[in-house]
């Protein structure tokens, strides 16, 4: 059993068309430097200047990371990271 | 005389509603009474106003700067072929319908866009503020008038098959820059021009939108879902995420912590905007007067084609072989088709409507 990472639809692309990629790390930092290995597209998704963009909202089981330990929080095999953008239209 | 008919009965049509025990003839009578402004009425917005015209809540403000078009008709369900064929306004083709559906309750439709310097007068009467946009300029703007001011409202979005609400109780609830910090520029999400959009997912949005909405007004604020939505209508997914501990960002929200109400200061926000799911840029300017349709449309006839009735002037123009139309409304407000850049709408705004 891996961690699970859920990628948003407006980053599939980046991510080789993947809804769900496995990846390892002890903490949400590693896993999504693992993710990153794999689909280096994602990067600039993901992060500006080392940060997380502000409208893209980690969660590790339905747990907003800010809330817990940000990036350091701790994951372990089993667990689901989802990465949740805000949606804009209506 | 024992019968009570509809005439002598106004609350016969709610029965219902009110037979739902959350709801009661109290809660009824509370909805009766209640104040809504509802910005926005194209997908989102249309359902809302459509449950809410029929559950009876007492005055509906309807607010929108666009116009009814062909491709709205896919989900915007208000609207029909007649209101595309007259070129009207969304806010008064949809206060038709509503009023056809439920005459009894105050329906005021303002074509505007809305923007810092109108949005609290549009909302300063109102119990409750509802999210019926496309774009998160007018998001952070409710959110910021909405906690200035200690009005509850709820977000709804919607793109493809995903969806996403959140309800905001200012002083209890995360306000949305607790949740979400900053706006996604232009691209780096989806908007309804790059993923399209399923009429279902803006349905249902819509509908956990008017559900909160039907609770807050009835006074049943113990019912409201205090987590955030997010949902895919294709994927088979719904989940809440719990963000209650996010409110406030351990003091650090510009919005509902500081009190520093960025976008309604004018430190954010633009004079265009580019408009969700068309190749078009808004061109907002504020005319001293409002516009003369027959001297502007002497004026354009040189250029191009130009048609016009009380609401709204049609202008096709054609530049270095791309053609572009204007929609220009009375307030020198314009929609312009044909680019997505805002430098170039704002060319040729400048160019052909002046200033």
């Amino acid at each position: 059993m891996a961690i699970k990472v859920q990628v948003p639809t407006p980053m599939r692309e980046a991510a080789g068309g993947n809804a769900e990629v496995a990846v390892a790390g002890a903490t949400v930092k590693d896993a999504l430097a693992d993710l990153v290995r794999q689909y280096p597209a994602l990067q600039s998704k993901l992060f500006d200047g080392g940060k997380v963009r502000p409208y893209v909202n980690i969660f590790v089981n339905d747990e907003d990371i800010r809330y817990l330990d940000e990036l350091d929080t701790a994951v372990q095999d089993g667990v689901t990271v989802a990465l949740i953008p805000a949606v804009a239209g209506g | 005389m024992s019968d009570i008919s509809p005439e002598t009965n106004p609350l016969d049509r709610y029965s219902r509603q009110m037979r739902f025990p959350g709801m009661g003839k109290a809660g009824q009578q509370k909805l009766l009474a209640s104040r809504v402004t509802l910005c926005g009425c194209g997908a989102l917005g249309t359902v809302l106003a459509n449950v809410l015209v029929r559950a009876g809540v007492g005055f509906i403000r309807v607010v929108d700067r666009d116009f009814v078009e062909p491709s709205n008709l896919q989900r915007q369900v208000l609207f029909d072929e007649s209101d595309v064929a007259d070129n009207l306004p969304k806010a008064e083709a949809a206060a038709t319908k509503m009023r056809q559906i439920n005459s009894t309750v105050t329906v005021e439709p303002v074509v505007a866009d809305i923007d810092r310097t109108n949005i609290e007068d549009l909302t300063r009467d109102a119990d409750l503020i509802l999210d019926g946009s496309d774009n998160f300029e007018v998001r952070y703007l409710i959110n910021d008038v909405a906690v200035k001011h200690g009005k509850p409202w709820v977000y709804g979005g919607a793109v493809g098959s995903q969806g996403m609400s959140m309800t905001i109780l200012p002083g209890e609830t995360p306000c949305l820059r607790c949740v979400f910090e900053a706006a996604p520029n232009p691209g780096d999400v989806g908007t309804c021009e790059t993923a399209g959009v399923l009429a279902p997912t803006v349905n249902i949005v819509a509908s956990y939108q008017a559900t909160e909405a039907l609770k807050i007004l009835s006074g049943n604020l113990a019912a409201v879902n205090r987590e955030l939505l997010t949902l895919d209508v294709w994927e088979n997914t719904n989940r809440r995420v719990k963000v209650a501990p996010l409110k406030g960002r351990k003091g650090e929200c510009p919005c509902c912590a500081k009190r520093q109400f960025e976008w309604l200061d004018g430190a954010h926000g633009t004079q265009t905007t580019t408009l969700c799911g068309r190749n078009a840029v808004q061109v907002s300017h504020r005319a001293a007067n409002r516009l003369d349709f027959d001297q502007l449309a002497a004026t354009l006839r040189a250029s191009g084609a130009v048609t016009f009735n009380k609401f709204l002037l049609k202008f096709n123009v054609e530049e270095k072989g791309d053609p572009f139309e204007f929609t220009v409304f009375p307030d020198g407000r314009a929609i312009i088709k044909g680019t997505s850049e805002p430098d170039r709408a704002r060319t040729l705004y400048a160019k052909y409507v002046g200033h």
